[in-house]
């Protein structure tokens, strides 16, 4: 901690109680203990849990090498995946942390856009995740394919033979939906590191530390014209990625929207898996902030009203995806299809209903739990919940693709599906590369937007009792 | 072997074998024993009394190492007409086909074929279409047969006492055995055969009986199908034997005779039944099966009964006195009314029906059912007798008792597997042993090869000359298409050695043979035009003129019903390895049971009360105890079996069969006796307490109420024809109007063809020799049965099969419905006891809007302007979407590389990874890096790898693991015809390829399944002609398409069913389960008049 830095502000003068809000940097913290804080996650000795964490991580890294090795040299069939089911575990997962990254970029930029001023305490560990995320995600459709070496025939790439990529097919619009979110999605993250790494740079105590961190920084000085620039910048960037945050999903949801498979082939589809998304992303950034905010000491920061408003999203996406759910089987019995109506029956009483019952009790009924304030201010209860959120949200996967794939048009055709060791290996691997990725992240990079929330510090407006430069206090900054 | 084996080098009559290089020159015996000698063997010595064949051996010999053996040696034959390749053929095209007449021997008859060979390496058979009682369809076992050839555990060798030997010193031990039969008359020696209808082997027993007449014959076959020569022969008092006219019989009575399935020529039963059901053209035979099994037949009865084997006697008795208008004995468990009202019925169509009876069934059910036909006048109509000359060779068992008594001195067996097909009781192992020499020509070292001194590999059929009578008596051919792989020999060459002609080349065998036949030597060109045929054309047998005695009657054998702990144990052929000898055959294990669908195994079949009785349950392990022996196997609750009846299909769990076939299900001959070869009463089965897995292609058995197959009864059909169009889905209001224009659409106006499928349903009886035609045309490579288990099985073309039972029975309330139980649990469920069976192959439907296409990333599926949905296997990198849009789920996807792994790998379940194995003793990562061009790469070893490739059609690509296949209406064989047509188009211009269908040229343009369909079910041709077979069937009333509203307007369309029952029976029912269980979903056939063919608008524009 540097010295000459005082813990608290003075005291202000009372505000009156019915303008009184809850504070989004809890107990008063001075602007340098926000930049002590976070960037002694990265400067201190590694703690004893991080490399507790984080060796299993690494083990289960090595696990996802050995698993895509083998199915790459082996193939496709040393996975569960069969005939009727040729879609398992690997789409499945696909979706899943597709899904999970979602969070990450509507906090930082349709947040941001809106105005919402707590996303700052969150928004950088939401987008390292959803980062993480999609990269996760972007294995499995690279690699499920029969013939990993030729999926660049998925790029339009000219050749001699003219051929190009089908345009119409809905996996062609994932491969530009999801790589250009993910692009976008690693440059606002970049782009809001900038200052901070800046931050870290002048802090740096060694050479190789400054030296790094002085190239990610760019530059940064902190003067006016860099701070308009970036500002500038942040926006735009901020506005590309609204419009991805939508799309992406909705795009994924296009590849069961398009065809015609009675439980794939319904409109609802787009903005129910938008809302699936945010959901299951929320229960993501519950799950790892919470333990977080405890192991770094970020409680002032990530506060309890910060997990209080993403419980309040999470309860409200439930609610989307719960009309959802309600709607396609309205539609079934509505549009007289039996086929359709079969399927939906089948889902809730057919083989597979246990997947089905941890769907509906994952994603509707649980967060239904968030309407109690008071299991809001439980971070225990709160955490457990985040978990079966993120169970129900695999399980709503599961029981999109795989229900509906095991018993469709043909009696003849129906099997039932099962996953191998080697699907629930990958599936564990990618696992390890998340939290590989993610602890890696928290230990060398600011976790927490350091620029951002001194900017939602009271001290930080003007016009507030305390803002503004204090002859009091020198002018730390 | 690490080479190919070069396909047709003719072997030396009596010489060595060739050498292929100067390394392995240098390996044989001979030159061995050259080096070490100062003269040649026998050149200084001159002590026997083979001098002269000794010499001719040296002589050749030396040619030999001269480098100039062909066809020089005195005492060699005539070189035969199977030439190498070094000498070009006239008129020989390098890359296109040949075909050759030929014929698969069967047991008491043969299948006439053409088969296609590529550069002398024959790759696909096909029926023989100009043969008079063929219509081109074969069987799934003539199908596969040809994978037979090319299986790498053939016998390979000659040994003797377990050694290998050269076939020079098997001659010498034959010539040896020639000289002590002449020199005592043949006393002790005895010849085991199967049985044949090959004259020429008739001929030689008739001159070796006649220069040894001690020797003894004697005949075994595991599945007795002889006992119908021997039945007619005993009733008629003349050596006859049955031929069954089914097209010409409107009422059929089976008495639990599967002749769809599992009697001889089958297929010709099948072309003659499906004759008399097309409703189109007329009145619909009706058949009756009375059978305790689930089998083929009873799948495509009209009525059905379901008895115990053992009961099937009383009935036909009771029958016979009905129709004799005596009062009929009532048969315990048996609705009188059935067997009066189905008396009455064949009754009223005396002469015009037919009564079969099974060869399960012993003899006086044989001999009831000749009565009958007899009494109702169908002998000459329905049923004729073909003078046969009276058999010379004695049964197994009495060759058991000759050998107990030491009455024989040398065994010799052609072919039989003995030690594991042999009645048990008769303990053949040993009893074999008590002759003092076994000598045996087989195409396998198999389970018996350990009781054998002499072993010698034998010729597959497709390596052999040899002849056979048809079912019709029609002389046929069997000629070579390629010289014996392994330098195996066959059943002629060894008789005649073994009697001591002069000639021993089978070539000259049945070629003299054929004159004698004639009536002497008529010179070539008979021979040729026999030859060119494959068949002596009018040599059809007359039928002989019977009668019966107005006598005679026969009582029936009176049997009580089995119970649960006396179970009726039947043994019945196996549609797959029949009774074991295609167990190493790779495409007949992996084709799924016609009936259940099961797939590399059999199983303790029983029905649904049975095996609640038992108290066991689908996949337990059981023991079924048969006397003091027994057998352990799964259990599988069949659909429609006979109450305490147990089935067990024999030909499995053969331990030596090879690298495919060893322990592949449970030996049903372990408890199979010489009095119960058939079946018979007194089992019992109880629980292990282990369970087995089973792999079935077919997990779900309803058809849920889906107009998937659309079926009516007679009457039904002919008040609404076009019932099959009337159970559409409605349309939606509106129309359904089509978002964007197909681009097919315009090129349907200007392209030369449109292609199309029409499949009969009426006339499909669900043999699947389609899928093996398929197979074995398109490369198809099979995948285990672990991989079948987990839904990856390969087959192109598939028979769908549902069970359907009246709605009351098969319940459709949400919240206690069948439909949506796991499929485990339809074993335990009351509807499967008395269901109704259909059929339905399914193929790539050809869609023209096809869903496959529009979901692929990378253009690999996409639409040519001929209709076809067309594969580009190189474009396909294996997302599977196609396959999930696929309504039909007729896609198939190469999960891993099934080509390129070894036979060994298919029981699974484990998948070495290419990076930790080693093949051939060599690390497979190093074999590619290596030589990655070497197509040995794969993880087979090389004599494997040697042989499978041999088999592939070199017209059609291998597909690689990771992508996806699919039928592809034989683009291989439309594409030749086109070419054919546009060479003999030249000018005119007269490029549209003339319909194949009605043609009998082995290469019109047909697809395999079209080809080997002996039903004739399935028409492939051009539907934008309207005067094509195609068009004109689907102008048929009951064309409809599969899932017509989803508009992907299929090009595969199907002919709905109609069945034919009797209304006054106590079992008939007003209309089809199935048709029920979908009115009893609310829907109902609407009045369809005026309305097209789905998917079939504007085709003829």
């Amino acid at each position: 901690m540097a010295e000459n830095v005082p813990i608290t502000m003075p005291e202000a003068p009372p505000v009156p109680v019915e303008l009184e809000r809850t504070p989004l940097v809890a107990n008063n913290r001075s602007i340098g203990w926000i930049s002590d804080r976070v960037a002694g996650i990265c400067e201190g000795k590694t703690p004893l849990w991080w490399w507790m964490a984080f060796i299993p991580s690494a083990l289960m890294l090595g696990l996802l090498g050995c698993m895509l090795i083998y199915q790459v040299s082996t193939g496709v069939g040393v996975w569960g995946n069969m005939h009727p089911v040729m879609w398992g575990w690997d789409i499945i997962n696909f979706v899943w942390w597709i899904g999970i990254g979602h969070a990450g970029t509507l906090i930082s930029a349709i947040l941001f856009l809106l105005r919402q001023r707590w996303r700052t305490g969150v928004n950088r560990a939401a987008e390292a995740m959803t980062i993480f995320a999609v990269m996760c995600a972007g294995i499995y459709p690279a690699m499920h394919v029969g013939r990993v070496w030729f999926d660049w025939f998925l790029f339009p790439i000219p050749n001699s033979q003219s051929i190009w990529p089908q345009f119409r097919s809905p996996l062609m619009w994932d491969v530009f939906a999801v790589s250009t979110y993910f692009t976008v999605s690693v440059l606002f993250w970049y782009m809001g590191l900038i200052p901070d790494l800046a931050v870290m740079r002048d802090r740096a105590k060694s050479k190789v530390r400054q030296f790094l961190y002085g190239l990610f920084a760019l530059g940064w000085t902190g003067s006016n014209r860099h701070w308009s620039n970036y500002e500038k910048a942040y926006l735009i960037l901020a506005g590309l990625a609204t419009p991805l945050v939508l799309s992406v999903h909705s795009i994924v949801s296009l590849d069961f929207a398009v065809s015609q498979l009675p439980g794939w082939h319904t409109t609802i589809f787009p903005p129910y898996f938008v809302a699936g998304a945010i959901f299951s992303g929320f229960g993501m950034v519950l799950t790892l902030l919470i333990p977080l905010r405890k192991l770094c000491h970020l409680e002032d920061i990530i506060t309890m009203r910060h997990v209080d408003i993403m419980c309040k999203v999470t309860l409200a996406t439930s609610s989307i995806v719960g009309y959802a759910y309600f709607m396609e089987f309205f539609i079934a019995w509505y549009s007289g299809n039996p086929y359709e109506r079969f399927h939906f029956l089948n889902r809730a009483f057919g083989p597979y209903q246990w997947g089905w019952i941890m769907m509906m009790s994952c994603n509707v009924l649980v967060p239904q739990l968030f309407w109690s304030k008071k299991v809001r201010s439980n971070v225990w209860i709160i955490f457990v919940l985040s978990l079966l959120v993120n169970i129900g949200m695999w399980f709503e996967r599961f029981v999109i693709i795989v229900i509906s794939l095991h018993r469709e048009f043909l009696p003849a055709n129906w099997g039932y599906f099962k996953p191998t060791w080697v699907d629930i290996c990958t599936f564990l691997g990618t696992f390890g590369l998340f939290f590989t990725m993610f602890l890696l992240f928290m230990r060398f990079l600011p976790m927490i937007a350091v620029s951002e929330v001194k900017g939602v510090t009271p001290q930080a407006d003007p016009h507030h009792p305390l803002g503004g430069a204090k002859p009091t206090t020198g002018g730390h900054h | 072997m690490s080479k190919t084996i070069p396909p047709t080098s003719p072997e030396p009559e009596t010489g060595r074998r060739y050498w292929r290089s100067l390394d392995q020159l240098a390996e044989t015996p001979e030159f061995k024993d050259w080096l070490q000698r100062e003269f040649p063997a026998g050149a200084s010595e001159w002590e026997d009394g083979h001098s002269r064949r000794h010499f001719m051996k040296i002589m050749s010999a030396s040619f030999m190492l001269a480098g100039i053996g062909l066809g020089a040696a005195g005492c060699r034959q005539k070189e035969e007409h199977i030439t190498p390749f070094g000498k070009a053929q006239e008129n020989y095209i390098h890359g296109n086909p040949q075909f050759y007449a030929t014929a698969m021997p069967t047991r008491g008859s043969a299948v006439p074929l053409v088969v296609r060979s590529y550069e002398g390496r024959p790759t696909k058979i096909e029926g023989n279409a100009y043969h008079p009682d063929s219509n081109g369809g074969t069987d799934r076992w003539t199908q596969a047969s040809i994978l037979g050839l090319y299986d790498p555990d053939r016998a390979q060798r000659f040994t003797h006492g377990g050694n290998t030997i050269t076939d020079a010193a098997a001659m010498d031990f034959l010539a040896d055995l020639s000289k002590t039969a002449a020199a005592n008359d043949g006393a002790g020696l005895s010849f085991l055969m199967e049985s044949s209808s090959s004259p020429s082997r008739a001929r030689l027993q008739k001159i070796i009986s006649k220069k040894f007449p001690k020797a003894k014959f004697y005949v075994y076959d595991p599945i007795d199908l002889d006992i119908h020569r021997r039945a007619a022969s005993q009733v008629f008092g003349q050596s006859v034997k049955p031929y069954y006219k089914f097209d010409a019989a409107k009422v059929i009575l089976s008495l639990d005779c599967d002749f769809i399935g599992a009697e001889e020529d089958a297929h010709i039963n099948i072309r003659r039944f499906a004759q008399g059901r097309n409703p189109d053209k007329g009145e619909l035979n009706r058949l009756y099966v009375i059978e305790s099994l689930m089998t083929l037949t009873g799948m495509n009865a009209d009525h059905r009964l379901r008895v115990a084997s053992s009961l099937v006697s009383q009935i036909a008795a009771a029958l016979t006195d009905a129709v004799s208008g005596k009062s009929a004995a009532s048969v315990a468990g048996v609705d009188p009314k059935w067997i009066s009202e189905c008396a009455k019925d064949l009754a009223a169509h005396a002469g015009e029906c037919l009564v079969v009876a099974g060869y399960q069934q012993p003899l006086p059910v044989h001999l009831l059912a000749h009565q009958l036909n007899s009494v109702l006048g169908n002998i000459g109509k329905t049923i004729v007798y073909n003078p046969v000359p009276e058999p010379i060779e004695g049964s197994l068992m009495s060759l058991a008792k000759s050998l107990e008594i030491g009455g024989v001195d040398t065994l010799v067996i052609f072919g039989g597997n003995l030690a594991y097909n042999a009645p048990v009781d008769l303990n053949w192992a040993a009893t074999q042993r008590k002759a003092k020499t076994v000598v045996r020509l087989a195409a396998y070292e198999d389970e018996s090869f350990e009781g054998t001194d002499w072993h010698f590999p034998a010729a597959h059929y497709l390596e052999s000359w040899g002849d056979a009578y048809t079912a019709d008596g029609t002389l046929v051919p069997i000629q070579p298409l390629i010289s014996p792989l392994f330098g195996g020999w066959t059943e002629l060459e060894v008789l005649a050695r073994i009697a001591g002609e002069n000639t021993f080349s089978p070539y000259e065998i049945v070629r003299a043979t054929f004159s004698e036949i004639l009536g002497g030597n008529t010179g070539d060109e008979p021979w040729k035009k026999y030859l060119f045929d494959g068949f002596l054309a009018g040599s059809a047998a007359r039928p002989a003129s019977v009668s019966l005695g107005a006598n005679a009657n026969w009582p029936a054998m009176q049997s009580a019903a089995p119970t649960t702990d006396k179970l009726e144990v039947v043994f019945f052929r196996d549609y797959s390895v029949d009774d074991g000898r295609h167990a190493n055959n790779g495409w007949l294990q992996e084709m799924p049971d016609p009936v259940a669908k099961m797939v590399w195994d059999n199983a303790v079949l029983l029905s649904r009360k049975t095996a609640k009785a038992l108290g066991v349950r689908n996949k337990d392990l059981v023991t079924v105890k048969l006397g003091d022996r027994s057998v352990e196997g799964p259990i599988w609750v069949q659909p429609g079996m006979a109450e305490n009846v147990v089935g067990l299909a024999l030909g499995y769990g053969r331990p030596k069969a090879g690298r495919v076939g060893s322990n592949v299900g449970f030996n049903a001959y372990g408890i199979r006796t010489v009095e119960a070869q058939g079946f018979t009463v007194g089992a019992t089965v109880s629980k292990t307490g282990k369970t087995f897995p089973i792999s079935c292609t077919q997990d779900h058995w309803s058809m849920e109420g889906r107009p998937v197959v659309r079926e009516a009864n007679l009457s039904q059909f002919k008040e609404n024809p076009r019932f099959a169009m009337g159970m559409n889905a409605p349309e939606a209001p509106g129309g359904d109007k089509s978002f964007y224009p197909n681009p097919l659409d315009k090129a349907k106006l200007t392209a030369h063809h449109q292609w199309g499928m029409s499949i009969d349903l009426n006339q499909c009886v669900g043999c699947s020799a389609c899928m093996m035609a398929c197979q074995s045309e398109n490369n198809i490579p099979i995948v285990g049965k672990d991989l079948v288990g987990r839904g990856r099985e390969m087959h192109w073309i598939r028979i769908d099969r549902y069970y359907s039972a009246p709605p009351a029975k098969h319940k459709w309330d949400v919240l206690n419905s069948e439909s949506f139980r796991p499929e485990d649990e339809q074993q335990f469920e009351e509807w499967i006891d008395d269901p109704q069976v259909v059929t339905q192959p399914m193929l790539c439907q050809h869609c023209e809007a096809a869903p496959c296409e529009n979901v692929c990333p990378v253009n690999a599926t996409v639409h040519d302007q001929e209709g076809l949905n067309v594969m580009v296997y190189n474009r396909c990198v294996g997302t599977r979407y196609c396959s999930n849009n696929c309504p039909y789920k007729v896609r198939r996807f190469n999960f891993l590389d099934y080509n390129k792994r070894s036979l060994a790998e298919l029981k699974g379940p484990r998948y070495p990874t290419p990076l930790l194995h080693a093949t051939d003793g060599k690390w497979d990562i190093l074999r590619w890096w290596s030589d990655p061009m070497d197509p040995t790469k794969g993880m087979r070893n090389a004599d494997e790898w040697d042989l499978i490739k041999m088999i592939k059609n070199p017209d059609v690509t291998v597909r690689m693991r990771g992508v996806m296949e699919k039928c592809s209406f034989c683009l291989q064989r439309i594409e030749g015809a086109k070419i054919t047509q546009k060479v003999k188009a030249g000018a005119s211009g007269d490029v549209i390829v003339p319909d194949g269908a009605a043609s009998k040229e082995v290469t019109a343009l047909k697809t395999a399944c079209q080809q080997a369909c002996p039903a004739g079910a399935i028409v492939f041709g051009n539907i934008a002609d309207p005067e094509s077979a195609v068009s004109k069937r689907k102008t048929s009333p009951r064309n409809y398409s599969v899932l017509e509203f989803l508009l992907t307007k299929p090009r595969t369309t199907y002919l709905a069913r109609v069945r034919n029952p009797n209304p006054s029976m106590p079992d008939f029912v007003e209309e089809p389960f199935s048709l029920q269980e979908w009115e009893s979903k609310g829907n109902h056939v609407e009045e369809e008049h005026e309305a097209a063919p789905a998917g079939e608008e504007q085709h003829h524009g």
